[in-house]
């Protein structure tokens, strides 16, 4: 295996430096140019609606986002559930990468949902079932990832993040049928039902969202993948390069106690601090074997002869 | 379009809403490839499956 230091160079002239490719500058191309129509129909196209008025715009985001907040728990769930089966480390790193991404849009969700609410509700924040469900989301997805963080040996974290992840779908259920499930300030579910009560360039208009949303979401995943994987490839070449350095300095240890070096029987500085049979000081003194850790820093060729000093000694 | 915006009934918060969209995303965007260039130097190009 090739060991390689941060500092050294090694890419060749053709290889990437980063987490682009030919497919992922393509889909990069298309989601800008879907946020661009999204942007258009939202903000300029699609007209205001009769009750909310122009705040409705926000809707075009935040819905998306909510949305898409969910696949990403269900990546992590699912990504989860395989690495359980599978404990392959790219399975590990998607789903670090669902809930990275899950975390930033149920900021986003949270931040437009309460920029909605003040013009409509007349406040940003109320305790109701979505909301108070959607921010405990956060919470899980924030301790999700500071799980994932902990500075722990790979073979303990991974199956403890992975059953935590395990949490975050039947999470996003809750939020999901929060409106159901208890009287709830917020709507109810108007586009997921089969007839979508909601106006034509309105609907065309969040559909333009959910567009934009979904290339970007797609992109962000493929290089949140891809930054993971590398993160894991550089900790397990560090890991190597940490090995190999330990063997050179076993190697150079054993090189450098070799018996030529020792100061021989009488002066020797074997285990511990005994002098040897020759300068003994008896049993008050003797500062033997047994108090000295064993060829921690003995650099003669004592050891052999100081044992039976000390069993002298002490007989 | 200033015209439009301001035209705009909540337009404060519809500008708040999909400017901290474009910053939060795009922020996000751009710290990923930096972080993605950084990581790649550290990397072998055999590592780096999509190359």
């Amino acid at each position: 295996m090739t060991i390689v230091s941060p500092e050294t160079p090694t890419a060749s002239p053709d290889a990437p430096t980063g987490t682009g490719s030919p497919a992922t500058r393509v889909l990069g191309g298309l989601a800008l140019a879907a946020v661009a129509l999204a942007a258009l129909y939202g903000l300029v196209w699609s007209p205001a609606d009769v009750e909310m008025q122009d705040s409705v715009r926000l809707m075009y985001v935040h819905v998306p986002a909510a949305v898409f907040t969910y696949v990403g728990c269900v990546i992590t769930t699912v990504a989860s559930i395989m690495w359980l089966r599978k404990r392959t480390a790219g399975w590990d790193v998607l789903a670090g990468a669902g809930a990275e991404l899950a975390l930033v849009l149920v900021i986003l969700t949270l931040a437009t949902g309460s920029l909605w609410g003040r013009p409509t509700w007349g406040t940003y924040w109320t305790w109701d079932a979505r909301l108070t469900s959607t921010a405990l989301l956060a919470v899980l997805l924030t301790g999700y990832l500071a799980l994932r963080r902990l500075d722990l040996d790979p073979d303990a974290r991974s199956p403890r993040v992975a059953i935590l992840g395990l949490l975050l779908v039947p999470n996003a259920i809750l939020v999901s049928r929060s409106v159901e499930w208890w009287r709830s300030l917020h709507q109810r579910a108007t586009v997921t039902t089969l007839d979508p009560q909601i106006d034509g360039d309105l609907l065309v208009a969040l559909m333009c969202g959910f567009l934009a949303m979904a290339l970007v979401f797609v992109w962000l995943l493929v290089h949140r993948f891809r930054v993971g994987w590398l993160e894991h490839q550089a900790g397990r070449l560090d890991l190597d390069q940490a090995l190999a350095d330990r063997r050179a300095e076993g190697r150079a240890a054993v090189a450098g106690t070799a018996p030529d070096t020792g100061t021989g029987p009488g002066t020797g500085t074997g285990p511990g601090e005994d002098t040897g049979p020759g300068e003994d000081t008896g049993p008050g003194e003797d500062t033997g074997p047994a108090a000295s850790p064993p060829a921690s820093s003995g650099t003669g060729a004592a050891p052999a002869p100081a044992a039976p000093a000390a069993t002298e000694v002490t007989a | 379009m200033t015209a439009l915006t301001i035209a705009m009934t909540h337009a404060g918060y519809v500008a708040a809403g999909w400017g901290g969209a474009v910053v939060l995303i795009g922020g996000y965007a751009v710290a990923l490839l930096r972080r993605g260039r950084r990581l790649s130097r550290q990397v072998p190009p055999g590592e780096r499956r999509w190359s």
